[in-house]
């Protein structure tokens, strides 16, 4: 995915909140920005190579 | 043999009637519409042996009939003529063509939408099973957004790269015409056993390189249902090949998912995005170091986005977020319970207490966290809660519990008189640095008369660093537990939070503070390890004795009394009766005319300053400190506010000569009414001062000992 189509707090939330239900307990916005971060990241990179 | 009688359309029709029962016979076992396929040779053979008719008449009698049948459908292969029906009637070969599918439709809609974000593909719904896992994009979506390109071929990638590539499924489907042979009747059998394997229904096989050539030949396909057949002797088993029955249409490409091999192939695409306020991003830098340049503000933002949610998948609680459907429910028996559970408690609760008194669960049962913020988010939702707890420590009020610190001043007219701490006037501020706020474990606060007689503290800055803050953007309170390590007691004390121009302050500490100390004395509140917990300490002093002032409630007057204590004071802060002796009997102001600032500052100096004029020109002359120690009395202040009033309020002039002293001309009558109306006195001639006889100012609430 080219990261100019990244809308922050809109792409990619499915995939942020398919994590939050596989850990099963509640995370604070520090780790939830982490992974979200790393889902954007890896959506941008993966495609790259 | 006989010839065949003359037949009319009745016996016509009765002969195609048996041949249909034969027919039906034979295919007992297909399926409801398979074809029953039987040549004219094999019917005529079998009937001329039955019926004793002959060959060439029957054969002309049977083909006559069942061409008027509707039931029968003449064929001819290969010069040989064959007649076929089904077990439903009339064959009617299967369409297969699927002009409305679902896939077609998908993958090749006829307006599709524009694509600007790939994420819009991408399907909200919730799966069943709590897991990652990846989200399949089509190829056409992918194409119609340019992110990748028209795939030729994945076999020779595959080839190429010895990567797994998923199968694709060719658009033309390989079609399975395999045909039943027809095996002529056994003149030894009877007609129940002659079956013949017939043709099976049109399937689309997976082979992906299916020939037209090897369907047409025999294919006797092991898996199909078979019964012995004997050829009839003399003839030979033809194998001719049926017409193929209507071939399947070509299917649509499924598209395949591909998992692109590494290093296959370069992109080059941006990795930079930019955030609404402008700043740049670039997701090739580590996490950690986009955390620690724009965490806060990236978080800020995601907490947002996730709050402005129509959806509201994700709920948070405080800094806590958890997923919406997975959040337990509470049912109106639950909270009855939580509350009842409470009020049996008579305090605040924690949300573990409640889990574990009320839920009967356990932090060691795997879904606690998810218990534990599911009640903590409902709670919040419910009116009859109140949350006030701190981070680390999530505390529950409900309606019916023992105010804390009671009713004696309403908390509106308090954030009032506190305002001043909002609005500049801290004193306690210069002393904390923004830099090490956080790091604050102790404050050490001396309490006027105020604080000791209503047990309040108001909540300056150097408090505000140590305590900790709202945990929810509307709490407006939190309740701490501070403990005294001295009395071997512990006192719930509420923290009301500055909201707007009104400022915060501690309450219920009034009880401790008649017990164990006097005004002047100096507290120290000390951060534990626990959220919650502060302790409480003071400076103890020897045994003494001192008439101090303090406050009759029922009578609503100031007095002096003798006072035994065991701290350590400030005498200089010390409101004792020879300092304060002048308020002995005043009645205080109502606490809604306390909010005044000026006034209170007005009459403090008329009650207090020194005399420095004569009768008919009053004039009091106070210091700064005895200005804050009487003024204290009354309502908190800071010397930063006191001095500001001093300095802006018309009649209080500083002495030139002695710093911090002050002089206050009250406003006669006739300077009242110049300041309600000049034009009035325009007109009027001028008064002097000294024909008017001096008045003092009367509030509409102020007392004083004239007033009994």
């Amino acid at each position: 995915m080219d990261a100019k189509m990244i809308t922050f707090g809109d792409t990619a939330m499915e995939k942020l909140l398919q994590w939050l239900r596989s850990v099963g307990e509640p995370k604070d916005i520090d780790d939830l920005l982490r992974q979200y971060l790393e889902i954007l990241s890896s959506l941008v990179m993966e495609e790259n190579e | 043999m006989t010839g065949a009688p003359p037949m009319g359309t009745v016996e016509q029709h009765d002969l195609a009637n048996e041949i249909y029962q034969l027919l039906i016979a034979q295919g007992t076992l297909f399926a409801l519409h398979a074809p029953i396929r039987q040549t004219l040779t094999n019917l005529t053979e079998f009937l001329a042996l039955r019926h004793q008719y002959d060959h060439e008449t029957l054969a002309v009698a049977i083909e006559t009939a069942l061409e008027a049948d509707p039931r029968f459908t003449r064929e001819e292969v290969a010069g040989e003529v064959r007649f076929v029906t089904s077990r439903h009637g009339a064959y009617m070969p299967r369409q297969d063509i699927d002009t409305h599918s679902f896939r077609q439709r998908l993958h090749e809609p006829e307006h599709p939408l524009p694509v600007d974000d790939i994420s819009v593909v991408v399907s909200t719904s919730r799966p069943a099973i709590t897991s990652v896992e990846p989200v399949y994009i089509s190829d056409y979506w992918q194409v119609q957004v340019g992110i990748a390109p028209v795939e030729d071929g994945g076999d020779e990638d595959e080839a190429e790269t010895g990567q797994f590539v998923a199968p694709i499924h060719e658009s033309v489907a390989s079609i399975d015409l395999v045909s039943s042979p027809v095996v002529p009747f056994d003149e030894g059998l009877p007609t129940a056993n002659v079956v013949t394997l017939a043709e099976t229904e049109p399937a689309i096989t997976a082979q992906a390189t299916g020939q037209q050539e090897a369907v047409e030949t025999e294919v006797l396909r092991p898996d199909m249902p078979q019964t012995v057949v004997e050829p009839v002797e003399g003839e030979t088993i033809t194998h001719a090949p049926v017409t193929p029955v209507a071939p399947v249409a070509p299917v649509a490409p499924v598209p395949s998912v591909q998992m692109p091999p590494a290093g296959r192939q370069t992109i080059d695409r941006s990795t930079i995005f930019t955030l609404p306020d402008g700043t740049m991003i670039d997701l090739r830098q580590p996490s950690a170091a986009l955390l620690a340049e724009h965490g806060s503000a990236m978080a800020q933002l995601l907490a947002d986005k996730i709050e402005q949610d129509p959806l509201r998948r994700i709920v948070s609680f405080g800094r806590y977020y958890f997923p919406e459907a997975n959040v337990v429910n509470l049912g109106k028996n639950d909270l009855r319970k939580i509350r009842e559970y409470m009020l049996e408690r008579n305090e605040p609760l924690l949300d573990a207490e409640l889990i574990n008194d009320v839920f009967y669960h356990n932090a060691r049962q795997a879904d606690y966290e998810g218990l534990r913020f599911s009640i903590n988010y409902r709670l919040h939702r419910e009116k009859d809660f109140e949350f006030v707890g701190v981070e680390g420590a999530n505390l529950w009020s409900t309606r019916g519990l023992p105010v804390i610190g009671g009713k004696r001043i309403k908390a509106a007219e308090m954030g009032q008189i506190t305002s001043y701490l909002v609005e500049g006037f801290d004193d306690s501020r210069d002393s904390i640095d923004e830099g090490t706020a956080t790091e604050v474990t102790s404050v050490t606060h001396q309490l006027t008369f105020f604080e000791w007689e209503y047990g309040i503290i108001p909540l300056d800055a150097a408090l505000a660093a140590l305590l900790p803050g709202p945990v929810l953007s509307d709490q407006r309170s939190a309740v701490l537990r501070f403990d005294s390590p001295q009395r071997y007691s512990q006192v719930l004390v509420e923290v009301r939070y500055p909201t707007g121009n009104r400022g915060g302050w501690l309450q219920g500490l009034e009880e401790f503070f008649h017990e164990h100390l006097v005004p002047s004395a100096r507290v120290t509140l000390t951060r534990t390890d626990e959220p919650g917990i502060f302790t409480l300490t003071y400076e103890e002093g020897s045994e003494s004795d001192e008439r101090i002032l303090t406050f009759d409630e029922k009578k609503n007057k100031l007095g002096f009394n003798n006072v035994t204590f065991y701290c350590a004071i400030d005498e200089e802060l010390l409101p004792s009766q020879s300092r304060l002796g002048r308020l002995n009997r005043l009645k205080a102001f109502p606490m809604g005319e306390r909010r005044k600032a000026e006034m209170i500052l007005e009459h403090v100096a008329e009650v207090i300053g020194e005399q420095v004029g004569s009768r008919a020109e009053p004039q009091y002359a106070i210091t700064l400190d005895d200005f804050f120690v009487a003024y204290n009395v009354l309502r908190p202040a800071s010397k930063r506010l006191l001095r500001s009033l001093l300095e802006h309020s018309p009649g209080f002039v500083a002495d030139e000569t002695r710093p911090d002293l002050f002089t206050y001309v009250p406003m006669t009558g006739t300077d009242v009414e110049a300041n309600e109306d000049e034009d009035d006195e325009q007109r009027e001639p001028e008064v002097s001062r000294a024909d008017v006889p001096p008045t003092r100012r009367r509030y509409g609430g102020r007392y004083d000992e004239d007033d009994e």
